[in-house]
């Protein structure tokens, strides 16, 4: 049971990984300047106030006593309350992040539906007109900003064309993806880049590789070939890119849902940064970080599977 | 340009009356794109502008302040009388009125609403109803505030949010154990008498507000108010994103239209482009404590004070940050606070007199000092680098230093800063809460800049008893012709509330003190 074995290796992993991320989280937001009462009071605070706040929050405690009763919430399921926003912060992780995970996982998937074709086009027909124009086309959406992109996508499919509501989220499953696919889009324009160039230059490795002309030779079929023997072999180190870009999306969505309007779990993010609002920030790092981790882990788990060496 | 401001302003309120001249129509959702959610929907446990100005669409305060802030209108309450001594307070409710869950308010609820806002244990309000002693009902139609000494802000205190009437026995039905845990509770769902009841909440994407069938007051039509169905606030952050919605018709309002684009959407013929008189007044707070730390602080000088207020061409700022928008400031609070007082400018721009002052001063040869402005905000960037293109011409070489906002308050209420951009809004239409914040010392040392005039602090204390409003509207004046001569800051302009609003959309206004208020709001269809 190698694959068994090599999971739980991994899941192991995830404990110590955690409780480093509860520790730097917890002394983190705590090393910013300015509280959770000088957040919520802001310029016009009393002195009177700031002291009976910062009472009521238990910021007037010691860091360990704070930091006992932040380890006791999380090991007990509840992460607190939202200082700002004064409801549970696990109801709050509920709502926001799964919209967040739609997006990338939309934006993941349009960047694959972008990439791998064009990517085999590109590496099949090297140094030709095709491959410079894929190449230069991928090479302005990677470098474009992102809320430039975005903005230009909501104008024209958006406002001129109305293909797209402007924004927002809206009511129900379909109409969640609908809203959705112009933010998927603009994350998986530049997503979709580098893949493409991974993948292609990983192509051309790998059609050039003793293996594949042995293939070939033998008269396999090109189909097979490519599928069997190039793609598998080619989506090896993509794989690994493609999890962790995965990771920087989940964390970066950020100006993408402002942009559009999308209520998701990075605006939470910056909103509670912005707020101190620790018990927000604390749970939600912690959320992403279980999500990224899981994600790495599916990650090895499909690469172990296109190249058995990975899981020993 | 600052006519120019002042006929567009006469220009969309004349086009505002006439609009409404038309055949008012009943029914339709609005929908307001906000640029951040509210917070927290409890009138005296809130804490922020975002939830302020939306809560007062739930629920009534005994008095309301008017629309354009000035004076005071009945509301759950028909007429009050301030005793001579100035110490009592008589209020007559209005009869019939009912929560919109249709239980009826009763003065037991007034009594308990009022007793909730002036407890000093909750929220930061209280302060501004310190003077309540006790509150009673001698009969089911009246309410008497006794007060524990005279006070002249009595009456406009009870036009505050904090002080909105709220149905004592549902909300102590709520689970809890606190005011607080009750208050967090009650917040997710709020019972009130306003002309709207929240219907659903998704927080950060969008929140439903609904007609109050039960509400009080009638529209023009004969029948009860509101005219719309409902209001849904959406959240989008973005200013471009939600200029385009308005645009594309998916909503019919945006709130906070930067500057830059009002004349854009001022030619679209299918918008109103609407600007609502504000409080607010935005100036640069200066730090006026001989020592900053261990370090001298060039800034204590008057005279160099003074030969900085010169060298800045507000009219130049006023252009560059707010696009001719705004207005320089007559005084430091807005022309919109009752009892401002001023009529010119202050410190109209004189290079010449700004170095002739920096020449008698301490500092001929100038010095370096610096100003924080919050990292992201483009007027206040580009507030900071006019000043220092335009002190650079007196000497003085200004640092930049962009902090979150956290960062800031911490420097600011630490007193270490050197200067900050400032922004101001009043809660109550009175000048004694900015002039409490601004320049009375005791409460945060005029502004955290350690200035301090002993007249000043008498004068305020006075005002704070006197009953009679032409003198004290002479205390004000006096104590604003001090503070905007010597005081610690270097005022810029007064910006109106920028609102973009749908052809269709009629009767929606924002008040002085930023009170959005959807009550007499309608569509044309």
């Amino acid at each position: 049971m190698p694959l068994a074995s090599f999971i739980l290796r991994r899941l192991l992993q995830l404990i110590p990984t955690l409780i480093f991320i509860l520790i730097v989280v917890f002394v983190l937001v705590r090393l910013l300047p300015g509280d959770p009462t000088s957040a919520i009071l802001g310029d016009r605070a009393l002195d009177a106030d700031v002291e009976r706040i910062n009472r009521q929050l238990g910021l007037d405690r010691s860091l360990v006593v704070q930091f006992g009763v932040f380890v006791q919430s999380v090991f007990t399921g509840d992460l607190g309350r939202s200082i700002s926003l004064k409801v549970p912060v696990t109801e709050l992780i509920a709502q926001r992040l799964p919209i967040t995970m739609l997006l990338t996982g939309m934006a993941a998937l349009i960047a694959l539906v972008l990439a791998v074709p064009l990517a085999f086009w590109a590496a099949l027909y090297r140094g030709r007109a095709a491959d410079t124009a894929i190449r230069g086309a991928f090479q302005v959406g990677l470098s474009m900003p992102v809320f430039y992109i975005g903005l230009i996508l909501l104008t024209v499919f958006g406002a001129k064309l109305g293909w797209f509501p402007v924004g927002g989220y809206g009511d129900g499953f379909i109409d969640h993806l609908h809203h959705l696919f112009l933010p998927a889009l603009t994350l998986a324009l530049s997503l979709s880049a580098i893949i493409m160039r991974n993948l292609r230059s990983a192509i051309i490795g790998v059609v050039d590789a003793e293996y594949v002309q042995f293939a070939r030779a033998k008269g396999i079929s090109a189909r097979l070939i490519l599928l069997r023997h190039v793609l598998r072999n080619a989506l090896i180190s993509t794989v690994a890119l493609f999890g962790l870009s995965i990771g920087t999306l989940l964390g970066g969505a950020v100006i993408t849902e402002t942009v559009f309007a999308v209520p998701g779990a990075g605006r939470l993010m910056v909103d509670s940064i912005y707020g101190r609002d620790y018990p927000v920030v604390q749970g939600l790092t912690i959320a992403l970080a279980v999500l990224v981790s899981v994600t790495f882990l599916l990650t090895d788990l499909f690469q172990a599977w296109l190249d058995p060496r990975v899981a020993r | 340009m600052k006519l120019f401001s002042i006929t567009a302003l006469t220009t969309a309120v004349l086009l505002g009356t006439s609009v409404s001249a038309l055949a008012l129509e009943r029914g339709g959702v609005m929908t307001y794109g906000r640029y951040t959610d509210s917070l927290f929907l409890d009138p005296v446990l809130n804490d922020a502008n975002v939830d302020i100005w939306i809560l007062t669409n739930i629920y009534d305060t005994l008095i309301a302040p008017s629309k354009d802030g000035l004076s005071l209108e009945p509301s759950l309450a028909t007429e009050w009388k301030l005793n001579d001594a100035g110490d009592e307070v008589t209020l007559k409710l209005r009869e019939g009125v009912k929560f919109s869950d249709g239980t009826p308010m009763t003065a037991d609820d007034v009594v308990w609403s009022l007793t909730r806002a002036a407890n000093p244990d909750n929220g930061i309000w209280n302060s501004l109803d310190a003077s309540i002693d006790k509150v009673t009902a001698p009969d089911a139609g009246t309410i008497v505030i006794k007060l524990k000494y005279p006070d002249p802000t009595i009456l406009s205190a009870l036009s505050v949010f904090n002080t909105a009437i709220m149905p004592k026995a549902a909300f102590e039905a709520m689970p809890g154990a606190t005011d607080k845990e009750k208050a967090e509770a009650f917040a997710q769902k709020p019972i009130g008498t306003g002309a709207f009841m929240l219907d659903s909440w998704e927080r950060g994407a969008s929140m439903k507000l609904v007609k109050n069938p039960n509400y009080w007051a009638m529209g023009e039509d004969g029948k009860p108010l509101p005219y719309l169905d409902g209001v849904t606030f959406e959240i989008i952050p973005d200013d471009a994103t939600r200029i385009l919605k308005l645009q594309s018709g998916d909503i019919q309002g945006a709130e906070f239209i930067p500057f830059a684009r009002v004349a854009e959407l001022k030619a679209d013929d299918k918008l109103n482009m609407e600007l609502f008189p504000s409080t607010k007044v935005n100036d640069i707070i200066v730090n006026v404590r001989p020592m900053i730390g261990d370090r001298e602080n060039p800034l204590s000088d008057e005279k160099v004070r003074q030969a900085m207020n010169y060298a800045v061409n507000k009219d130049a700022i006023v252009q560059v940050v707010t696009y001719g928008v705004g207005t320089p400031l007559t005084s430091f609070m807005a022309t919109t606070t009752p009892m401002h007082s001023g009529t010119a400018p202050l410190f109209a721009y004189d290079l010449d007199k700004a170095k002739a002052l920096m020449a008698e001063s301490k500092y001929p040869n100038g010095f370096t000092t610096s100003i924080l402005t919050l990292a992201g905000n483009q007027d206040e960037l580009a507030t900071a680098t006019a000043l220092q293109q335009m002190w650079a011409a007196i000497g003085i070489t200004l640092e930049i230093k962009q902090v979150d906002n956290a960062s800031r308050t911490d420097q600011y209420r630490a007193g270490t800063f050197d200067m900050r951009a400032g922004a101001w809004t009043n809660d109550i239409s009175d000048a004694s809460q900015i002039t409490s914040y601004f320049a009375y010392s005791p409460t945060i040392d005029a502004l955290h800049s350690g200035w301090k005039s002993a007249e000043v602090d008498g004068l305020f204390v006075d005002s704070q008893k006197e009953m009679d409003p032409a003198k004290r509207a002479e205390q004000f004046a006096r104590i604003q012709d001090i503070f905007n001569a010597t005081g610690p800051t270097i005022p810029l302009y007064e910006t109106p509330y920028p609102v973009a609003l749908a052809k269709s959309v009629n009767g929606f206004y924002q008040i002085p003190l930023g009170n959005n208020v959807f009550r007499e709001a309608w569509m044309a269809k």
